[in-house]
């Protein structure tokens, strides 16, 4: 519960809004997008905090995210030892490099009059988060060691089950403490960057190296027409790219699902040939059951009489089941009149089929629900679910010639009688034209 | 040729008093804010002296303005743009707030509350700041105000360089003089190029230079860029401000405040015309000395009529053309020769120019050849030295601030023989090479400087004011917190711009 709550909701939340949260405050409040430098109250402390700091953490944080992106190139990279040793002695250098950094800015900060009037309360939560986060990642260096290597079969497959909204936290469940604390840090770290300092990160001035020296801006308003028309089509192409990214990002999600079903068809592991052979044979029995299955049902709909069985099988006790038209559940009896007794055995409360085997009361139990049926009212006993009786059924007599000796309706007229003679060798059927009345 | 306009300004340090007027009008109005009570758009330093931030004119140490390579190419001091973006986590080249000054303020409430007692009540200093108490006032931005402080700390303006400057420590041979500083709204700033957000423009329909505040990050390149160390760190917003040239009341036809307010009279504002095409070629002349004719040389003839007709393909309005054909700033800078650029050796090509101030000349008096009265006594032997005015205003070329003092000096001999003595020495005025009419006219502006000869500002055209409202969209922005920008609100494109009335010692102009 705990696991599901800081690695799947915590991140999810966290980089919803840091995401959206930045864009709104680029968009809402632009001046406020960056870093408020202190460096002009304080000079020489920033430059012994500031430029380890960003050194060692821009360092780390890629390595962080190559490992991520690229978790086949990293692996193959760390594979050797002497490059897996480098990384983490590099790593663990350029964190305490950080730490360092770190402590000095934060000292810097509680210490210079000057700075604390521009200081918010942020910056400082800020500065701790960082603290507890690059001291984990210290930590982990330290206790943890081999990290870059053993990441690509814990933590990276995690974030990937997070981009790919399949969250599987039995990658991270049984890390250390240390390891986790680590990454719930991080979730909190993504989660304050629309509401502090952080957001610096965003503005790298990267377009800085490609745009011309000077800067020069034309508002008259020939040369002004001219560049509105090109501020209208840029607005415009802005729209456009906007709604394709919108519109490409949905398809991507929804792909994702679509193209592992796609992926695993066409390069998932293959069946040997024993296996495919044993597989098609499953496949074969159950279709020739199913033929078989279909072949009974439409004989016994062309027929105009289903057998349910021989007069002299039947008992008072002990029912036989048979099959109507209708492909429901029958159950045939030996009355006390020594003709058949034919009752569905379809209950009338929700469709189980009822036992045949008769009680002391002259009763069948559907089991389900415990409902009693007399036989011979078809009645269900007063504490049953089942409210509606059973019904009966007609039943035709037939010797071996096929000549009808006896007949019953639905309705239980009987008509006929059997030879005494003949009862060992006639048997009981169910008639269509029966069915039809009925 | 690609003509473009520029407001430029010409400041007569020879009638400046160093009243710090214009300083006070322009702090009230943009600086009197949170995060830059230290800052002063304009300010006014007095020389010899380091000036204000201190130190600011020393550029191995700030690193400001370009530096001509080998090849010709020109690159900010600082360092290409790999190395500025290499900077941004801590900028070794900016100043701190000590460099200029902590600003302060005085409890002026204890003396209205104080209750009565022997002692008399004191309102002591608190820093703006952090609102402690200060002990000791250690700098202000006029620190070294009219010599004030020790000849030691003076003597390290950058301007005695090649200057023996020992003998100036002596009050017989002391000398002194104001100058006061704006943004000089260069052509070629360095502040532009170093901005790592792209937040800094030159307005290119009348050349002044802003910060858009939104675009601004706060790397804070810009303050180390600008040589003339006019771009303030806002540290309340984390954005550089500088001087706007008031450009509401310039887009109104109306002076800067600074100009407007000046009791000596000693500023002119006016259009200039120039080759946008050729500032990389001026701005890249190899010797340094030649840098100040190499600006000269890019500025355009307003009455060349092939000038004319490039200026309105370029699309610059008539009324700005015409401004152009009666600029003060162009007869003095271009045709009279008496105005200089500042420090034309940082090669931002600055649009701040000045005219060097006279001094007593303690020889010449002695020897009675100002009493002469047919010639003039040697600028070189005039208080202020004319190296250390060259060090300021011409890379350290001598003969141009002659020729402005001599011309200066002549036409104070000459207007002196017309007045006083009821003649004509024209034989002063040909050697300096002025004509009559000339040196009247000069004398007209310098002495008389009539308000509308001073600032010959047009004002921006109906089509240009809509464009302007328009440009503060999409390629503009807001130059200035904290209300600056409310032009914003009103952009409708149909709107009259309503016609501002200027009075002026009670005279409708």
């Amino acid at each position: 519960m705990i696991d599901s709550l800081l690695f799947v909701a915590l991140p999810y939340l966290a980089i919803f809004v840091g995401v959206f949260g930045s864009i709104y405050r680029m968009r809402t409040a632009p001046m406020t997008y960056s870093s408020l430098s202190s460096q002009f109250l304080e000079s020489k402390g920033l430059m012994w905090g500031s430029l380890p700091w960003h050194i060692g953490i821009t360092v780390i944080l890629l390595a962080h995210v190559i490992a991520f992106l690229a978790p086949g190139f990293w692996q193959s990279l760390v594979s050797h030892q002497a490059v897996l040793q480098a990384v983490e002695s590099i790593g663990l250098g350029l964190s305490i490099l950080c730490l360092l950094g770190l402590i000095i800015l934060g000292l810097r900060r509680l210490t210079s009059a000057k700075l604390q009037a521009v200081t918010s309360v942020m910056d400082l939560v800020v500065i701790l988060l960082l603290l507890l986060q690059v001291g984990l990642g210290t930590a982990i260096a330290v206790h943890c060691k081999w990290g870059s290597a053993w990441c690509s079969g814990t933590t990276t497959p995690y974030l990937w089950s997070l981009v790919t909204f399949q969250p599987d936290v039995s990658h991270v469940s049984d890390l250390p403490l240390l390891v986790k604390a680590h990454i719930v840090g991080a979730w909190l770290f993504i989660l304050v960057i629309p509401f502090s300092r952080l957001v610096h990160m965003f503005a790298v001035p990267v377009e800085y190296l490609f745009r011309p020296p000077q800067n020069v801006v034309w508002t008259n308003p020939r040369k002004f027409s001219a560049d509105n028309q090109h501020f209208v089509r840029e607005e415009a192409r802005r729209h456009f790219m906007r709604a394709f990214a919108g519109i490409a990002f949905g398809g991507f999600l929804l792909s994702i699902g679509t193209f592992r079903n796609v992926f695993s068809f066409f390069f998932g592991p293959r069946l040997g040939r024993e296996e495919e052979t044993e597989l098609m044979e499953l496949r074969l029995s159950r279709l020739e059951s199913t033929v078989g299955q279909r072949k009974l049902e439409l004989e016994r709909q062309a027929s105009n009489y289903i057998l349910v069985g021989k007069l002299a099988e039947l008992s008072p006790a002990n029912g036989k089941y048979f099959i109507d038209f209708k492909m429901q559940p029958a159950i045939a009896f030996k009355g006390k009149d020594e003709l058949p007794l034919l009752i569905s055995a379809k209950c009338t409360h929700l469709g189980c089929t009822v036992g045949n085997q008769v009680d002391q009361q002259g009763r069948i139990l559907c089991p389900c629900h415990v409902s009693y049926f007399d036989i011979v009212s078809g009645e269900p006993n007063a504490e049953a679910p089942a409210k509606a009786p059973l019904p009966h059924l007609g039943w035709v007599i037939m010797d071996d010639g096929g000549k009808v000796l006896a007949r019953r309706d639905a309705g239980g007229k009987t008509t006929g009688a059997v030879d005494p003679k003949l009862r060992e060798t006639a048997c009981v059927y169910i008639s269509k034209d029966q069915e039809g009345k009925a | 040729m690609k003509v473009r306009a520029q407001i430029a300004m010409v400041l007569n340090l020879d009638k400046c008093i160093g009243c710090h007027t214009c300083s006070v009008t322009c702090k009230r109005v943009w600086t009197s804010r949170k995060g830059v009570e230290y800052a002063w758009f304009n300010n006014v330093e007095t020389k010899p002296g380091t000036g204000f931030p201190r130190d600011w004119e020393n550029q191995k140490r700030w690193k400001g303005g370009w530096v001509r390579d080998a090849k010709g190419n020109l690159t900010p001091a600082m360092g290409g743009k790999a190395k500025v973006l290499s900077r941004i986590f801590a900028n070794p080249d900016m100043p701190e707030i000590d460099d200029y000054y902590e600003p302060f303020d005085y409890d002026y409430g204890k003396l209205q509350d104080s209750p009565e007692r022997k002692a008399v009540p004191t309102a002591r200093p608190h820093s703006a700041i952090t609102g402690e108490r200060m002990e000791k006032i250690e700098g202000g931005p006029n620190w070294e105000d009219d010599l004030g402080g020790e000849f030691a700390k003076r003597a390290e303006d950058a301007n005695f360089q090649g200057i023996e400057k020992e003998i100036y420590s002596q009050f017989e041979n002391t000398f002194m003089m104001h100058l006061p500083r704006l943004c000089e709204h260069c052509l070629n700033p360095t502040c532009v190029a170093v901005c790592p957000s792209g937040a800094i423009y030159k307005r290119e329909e009348d050349g002044i230079v802003l910060i858009d505040q939104d675009k601004c990050r706060g790397w804070r390149m810009c303050v180390s860029g600008c040589p003339y160390k006019k771009i303030y760190y806002n540290w309340q917003t984390g954005k550089s401000e500088k001087c706007i040239m008031c450009y509401p009341r310039v887009e109104a036809g109306m002076p800067t405040l600074c100009a407007e307010s000046c009791v000596g009279r000693i500023r002119y504002m006016g259009v200039m015309l120039y080759d946008a095409d050729r500032i990389k070629e001026a701005a890249a002349t190899e010797q340094e000395k030649d840098l100040y004719e190499a600006q000269l040389g890019i500025f355009l003839d307003p009455f060349d009529e092939s000038v004319i007709e490039a200026a309105r393909k370029e699309g610059i309005p008539e009324s700005w053309l015409e401004a152009a054909r009666n600029s003060p700033v162009y007869k003095m800078a271009v045709e009279w020769k008496i105005a200089l650029p500042l420090h034309p050796e940082y090669r931002t090509l600055p649009m701040i120019w000045y005219i060097p101030p006279l001094s007593p000349i303690q020889a010449a008096w002695e020897n009675g050849q100002i009493e002469d009265g047919d010639s003039i006594p040697d600028v070189r032997s005039l208080r202020i030295p004319i190296k250390y005015l060259a060090n300021l205003f011409t890379s350290g070329s001598e003969e141009p601030v002659a020729l402005a003092l001599e011309r200066m000096l002549a036409m104070r001999v000459y207007m002196r023989g017309l007045t006083v003595d009821k003649t004509t020495n024209t034989a002063v005025l040909a050697k300096v090479g002025l004509t009559e009419k000339l040196v009247k006219l000069m004398y007209r502006y310098l002495a008389i400087a009539s308000y509308e000869d001073r600032f010959v500002i047009p004002a921006s055209h109906r089509e240009y004011a809509n464009s302007m409202l328009a440009s503060l969209e999409p390629g503009g922005g807001c130059p200035l917190s904290g209300g600056g920008c409310s032009l914003s609100g009103q952009k409708s494109g149909q709107q009259e711009p309503k016609l501002v009335q200027i009075t002026f010692n009670g005279k409708k102009k």
